[in-house]
């Protein structure tokens, strides 16, 4: 599943996660209020803030063991050609750019409540 | 936040312009390499970053108080439905049973919940001066609270294009003091 | 004219390089310049004119068999030069009725049409194909290669964008031009409230032209990947390469899904199927949703070809590389994937709860990050280099002022409460008109003042076009700065006329003026553009000492583009080697040979840039006019609802369709002799390997993009639809579902042999009957789809009743769709390996229909799994 640190998949990778993740996140929010809360002027429990909550954070090591396995391979580099080590440079950076985009969007789950 | 935003372009383009103008100086590639992170991680990360976090203190708590939470003093808000047409507004009071065209009666200083429902197109219900917009949707109804604090004569407009009379799709809102708005209302109910 | 100090032996192809009337063909270089012999090299005269027999484009009518990107991408761009003006008479018009209160110069019946108008014309006809033609005309040049790797389909794009656009606008001179907004929202748009073709038009014309920018991505983004110079890895790509990559990504996932909705507004209107009908089922919010998914990444399928113009012209007139290339490209892939998490800030006022508000909000908020590393790097770009001053570097600047201020009222929309106020009023008119205008109109201009040259090979006159910047910039400030005042007074948008005494009479007319003096800029710039042809002085070589390839070719280059490939070794070929287009004109770079007559580039690998295989390309042909003629008669009959013409056809498209797939492979118009020279690589499609697999996968991503859509709405109706509703009986449990279970098996059983087959004759191992095995694999195909077809008609579905059936009708249609086309083409496969032109020595095509077959492998399960699946496990049945 997981390409090689140098390949190129890895500059696309990190923000497809992220675009799953979020499709996820904004139809299971929706799909669980449709359930969970009794009318459409309910809050619906905090349970369900929790538990999308859990699912970004976990969501975010996934990118996030990207990035870092990126990185040291980009240090780890010399000699390879540079395109390898721009492939590993950039993915690590959009694997990064994955985990704070989905801990930034995910933060509104701290304060909101989550049918209303 | 006008003027933070002004305050960002002035820089933003004065700096544009002294880059453009200033005499060129040689610098070597570490200062080069040096100047290049300052500038992307300074203008590129944290001007915005900053700037994103000083929106969120403003918009947070905003957003907060235009929720239709329950109200803490326990009180359900008066509830009043308003329903769109091509191109007129109809305002029903459920607890009195009053219907009224282009017109909406309120009593000031309180909260209003307006149910927003739409008979053929989508329209949408918008007091510029009282609350922000919400649509009315055919098939749904929707929920937003507003509250005059002073009494007066508000003026309401469609906001969704919704066909040619559109922009004559006006509503006439009056705010009474609550006393007024009782008498207002025994005048309209009995 | 002619006397200018070239020392340059490159053949001047002048017109003989340009279709009939294109490139404002008055006034033309130095043309026959005496050509100098350089020592022991061929005859650079008689190497232009052996390879523009091959690559030349003919004159008169048959120059709509023209495929060449130069010619098409040139068309391209003075086409939506021409949309630009018609849109913009539109918005003259707005400016004028709204000027004052109570004017009544249209009634609000052409006033609605005329605003839909502007805005259709100006986002699908002008701002996205200029864009895409820009791109055509420049890549292939910057990338070192001689044309783009699907030149037929360059021009069917075309062809589709001319004819789509002249039906779209032929519409408002009839009087019936779509009147909902360009938005289309339903129920407005539906046949209960606009009974007329008005919304048809809309629906079809866009369509149509949407065929167009969606084949156009396609092949761009096929292009940059496997037709680079060899040598230029990824990290050493020009940056517009990179803006343009992910432009054409985006298009290929972002626009699928308005085609989509599209089609299915369409059914509704014209066949009653209820999708976004409240009262059967349906949902308006969910028209709202498939076009803001598609209608946000626009913005920035605009925007982003733009900021690669400004990340091209700035390093060249900072006389530097531009500062952090590396994060330029995180930037700008950022902005691809992160645009599109944004598309319900559009929609923050429908009543979507407020936790998923705030989602888009975060990310509405979090796409300016990317934004500002642009700026910032091209500020960083022009300090640390020794900025020149020329024409360009004032709309650049222009630009810059502009977008930022519309950047910034961007962020604050992001916030929900403050859209809430502001939301459908002028304020968001204005802000539009930042983004879009200095996002995209600024910078097109400045790249159209520094590419000028490569068109005419002449220079502009400085003076005029400062006139025509300050006219535009003062006048377009003028307009749309007092506008954001006018929507914080509470105007609300797209009203016909307003009262007076509501304070917002003086800032209208004050924005009508600056709308003047705009128009009056925008024809100063115009004129300064035609005298140019005339008057301007011819350019050098390489006038702005840039440092893309593009520079290499002639002024104006000849179809061809290079006589010889470069080997390409930094990011900055021209500075590195001053003089590159010299020597490849001379012929001493790779692909040199053309006796044997076929148009070559070099087929290189997506990652490394190194030379995988020789790409050979089609000549002119009729075939994609002819199917875009066709298939304008599709949409006029279907506009004049004449079903049965509009049957009959596209039956011709797909024949003609078919017959240009039949000149193909070792078929004698594709290559006539495919002979490579010693130590070169082999043709494409006698490799296992070619541009075509990344076009079908391309293709089918966008294609997926728009089934994903469908099914996209079957789950937002079952589970979040307010009046969702499931039909006694029918359906899909039982009888239908089994049957559509043994469709995906028979399928499935057909795939593997498929693959099977295409992998063997790739290896080189057979199959042994081929022309048989192709046979029985495309009978499996039709097995499936019989039954299908069974599964169709035993669901007894009624589909004007319910938005539920109508919903599965389309799946199964979808279904049905591509199990024919696989089916047709597969048969087609066993015709060819009858004829020879597929087989061991060419085994290149039947791995390219392979990919179609896992395709609709995935869309049969995927469907049984929605349509039988689901509905038992949601609690539906």
């Amino acid at each position: 599943m997981k390409p090689p640190a140098f390949h190129p998949a890895q500059i696309p990778l990190g923000l497809t996660l992220w675009s799953l993740w979020f499709v996820a996140l904004y139809g299971g929010t929706a799909v669980a209020c449709e359930r969970l809360a009794a009318g459409p002027e309910e809050a619906g429990p905090a349970a369900i803030n929790l538990g999308f909550l859990l699912f970004t954070l976990a969501a975010a090591a996934v990118p996030g063991t990207y990035a870092w396995g990126c990185w040291r391979a980009a240090r780890l580099s010399a000699g390879r050609p540079s395109q390898e080590r721009f492939a590993a440079r950039v993915g690590a950076a959009l694997h990064l750019v994955a985990v704070i985009a989905m801990l930034f969007i995910g933060l509104p789950l701290l304060g909101l409540p989550p049918c209303l | 936040m006008l003027t933070v935003g002004t305050i960002v372009l002035i820089g933003v383009v004065a700096l544009w312009l002294h880059a453009l103008r200033r005499p060129s100086a040689m610098v070597g590639p570490v200062e080069a390499k040096r100047i290049t992170l300052l500038w992307l991680v300074g203008g590129g990360l944290l001007l915005p970053g900053f700037a994103i976090i000083a929106l969120l203190a403003f918009g947070i708590p905003a957003g907060h108080r235009m929720l239709p939470l329950p109200p803490a003093s326990g009180e359900a808000p008066l509830r009043i439905e308003v329903i769109g047409h091509q191109w007129w507004w109809e305002v029903h009071y459920p607890d009195t049973g009053v219907v009224l065209a282009d017109e909406l009666h309120l009593p000031a200083g309180q909260p209003v919940d307006v149910v927003v429902r739409s008979a053929d197109v989508i329209h949408s219900f918008w007091i510029p001066r009282l609350a922000g917009k919400i649509d009315m949707v055919p098939g749904r109804s929707n929920l937003i609270r507003l509250q005059a604090d002073e009494a007066g004569e508000y003026r309401g407009q469609c906001a969704e294009y919704c066909g040619v009379s559109h922009a004559f799709m006006v509503l006439r809102v009056v705010a009474h003091e609550p006393a007024a708005y009782a008498a207002w209302q025994q005048e309209r109910g009995g | 004219m002619s006397g200018d100090a070239r020392d340059w032996p490159l053949p001047r192809g002048g017109r003989e390089g340009e279709g009939a009337g294109e490139g404002g063909g008055a006034g033309t270089g130095p043309a026959d310049k005496a050509p100098q012999s350089s020592g022991g090299d061929p005859d650079p005269a008689r190497l232009h004119e052996d390879f523009n027999a091959v690559w030349g484009n003919p004159r008169g009518w048959r120059a709509v068999t023209i495929v060449n990107h130069t010619a098409i991408g040139l068309r391209f761009m003075l086409t939506g030069l021409g949309f630009f003006l018609f849109g913009g008479l539109l918005a003259m018009l707005i400016r004028t009725q709204l000027a004052l209160p109570g004017h009544t110069i249209m009634t609000p019946e052409v006033y609605a049409q005329v605003f839909t108008m502007h805005g259709t014309v100006m986002m699908f006809l002008f701002a996205v194909p200029m864009m895409e033609g820009l791109a055509v005309y420049l890549l292939p040049k910057m990338l070192g290669a001689r044309d783009l790797v699907f030149p037929r389909l360059s021009a069917l794009g075309y062809w589709c964008y001319l004819f789509g656009g002249l039906i779209l606008c032929a519409s408002l001179f009839l009087g019936i031009a779509p009147d909902a907004g360009w938005f289309m929202y339903t129920p407005l748009a539906s046949a209960t409230y606009t009974p007329g073709p008005n919304s048809d038009f809309w629906l079809i014309g866009v369509t149509f032209v949407e065929i167009s920018a969606v084949s156009a991505g396609v092949e761009l983004a096929v292009s940059i990947l496997r037709a680079r110079a060899p040598g230029m890895a990824l990290d050493k790509m020009p940056l517009y390469a990179w803006y343009i990559l992910t432009m054409a990504m985006m298009i290929v996932i972002g626009f699928p899904p308005l085609i989509l909705g599209s089609i299915l507004l369409e059914l509704e209107r014209a066949a009653g199927m209820p999708f976004f009908d409240p009262t059967r089922g349906g949902d308006p919010i969910l028209w709202q949703h498939l076009f803001w998914l598609f209608g946000h990444p626009e913005v920035y399928i605009i925007f982003l070809p733009a900021a690669g113009i400004v990340s091209t012209l700035l390093p060249v007139f900072a006389r530097r590389p531009v500062v952090g290339y590396a994060w330029v490209v995180v930037a700008v892939l950022t902005t691809g994937f992160i645009s599109f998490g944004l598309w319900v800030h559009h929609m923050f006022a429908v009543g979507i709860p407020m936790l998923a508000q705030a989602f888009f909000s975060a990310a509405s908020m979090l796409v300016a990050i990317p934004t500002a590393i642009q700026v910032f790097s091209w500020i960083a770009t022009l300090w640390l280099g020794r900025p020149v001053f020329h024409l360009p570097m004032l709309w650049l600047t222009g630009f810059l002022v502009i977008f930022v201020a519309g950047g910034l009222t961007g962020v604050m929309l992001a916030l929900v409460p403050f859209d809430w106020q502001v939301h459908d009023t002028h304020f968001v008119v204005a802000h539009m008109h930042y983004v879009l205008v200095g996002g995209m109109f600024f910078p097109l201009i400045a790249g159209l003042y520094y590419w000028l040259p490569h068109f005419s090979g002449r220079m502009a006159s400085p003076a005029l076009g400062r006139w025509g910047f300050w006219l535009v910039f003062g006048g377009f400030n003028l307009n749309f700065l007092v506008m954001h005042w006018t929507g914080l007074l509470g105007m609300p948008r797209r009203v016909n006329t307003y009262e007076a005494g509501l304070g917002w009479d003086l800032p209208n007319l004050i924005s009508s003026i600056g709308g003047f003096v705009m128009a009056a800029g925008v024809v100063t710039v115009l004129a300064d553009i035609l005298l140019h042809f005339r008057f301007g002085r011819p350019a050098p070589d390489n006038p702005w000492q840039a440092d893309t390839l593009e520079w290499a070719t002639a002024l104006p280059p000849n179809p061809y583009n290079f006589i010889s490939l470069p080997r390409v070794e930094g990011r900055h070929p021209l500075w590195d080697q001053p003089g590159i287009g010299r020597e490849l004109a001379a012929g001493r770079g790779g692909l040199a040979v053309i006796d044997h007559g076929r148009r070559e580039t070099w087929g290189t690998d997506p990652a490394s840039g190194e030379v995988r295989e020789i790409i050979h390309l089609p000549g002119n042909t009729a075939l994609p006019f002819l199917a875009a003629l066709a298939l304008a008669v599709v949409c006029i009959a279907l506009l004049a609802k004449a079903y049965g013409v509009a049957l009959a056809a596209a039956v011709v498209v797909a024949g003609l369709l078919l017959r240009w797939s039949w000149e193909n492979g070792a078929h004698p118009a594709a290559a006539p002799d495919a002979r490579t020279a010693p130590g070169d690589p082999p043709l494409h499609s006698r490799t296992a390997d070619g541009p075509g697999l990344w076009g079908m996968a391309l293709t089918l991503l966008a294609d997926g993009a728009l089934y994903l859509a469908l099914l996209f709405g079957w789950f937002y109706l079952w589970t979040v639809g307010p009046t969702w509703e499931v039909p006694e009986g029918g359906g899909m449990a039982g009888r239908a579902g089994r049957l559509l279970l043994a469709a995906a098996v028979a399928h499935t059983l057909a795939q593997f042999a498929m693959q099977r087959c295409a992998r063997r004759m790739a290896q080189g191992r057979g199959p042994k009957h081929g022309a048989a095995a192709f046979a029985a694999v495309a009978a499996g195909g039709a097995l499936a789809l019989g039954l299908v077809y069974a599964a169709l008609r035993a669901a007894g579905l009624v589909v004007t009743a319910t938005a539920h059936d109508a919903v599965i009708a389309v799946v199964l249609g979808y279904s049905l769709v591509h199990l024919g086309m696989a089916t047709v083409v597969t048969l087609l496969q066993a015709l060819r390996v009858r004829r020879g032109y597929v087989g061991l020595e060419a085994p290149y095509e039947p791995l390219v229909v392979a990919r179609l077959w896992h395709y609709n492998g995935g869309v049969l399960w995927s469907s049984y799994a929605a349509l039988v699946l689901f509905p038992p496990a949601w609690g539906g049945i």
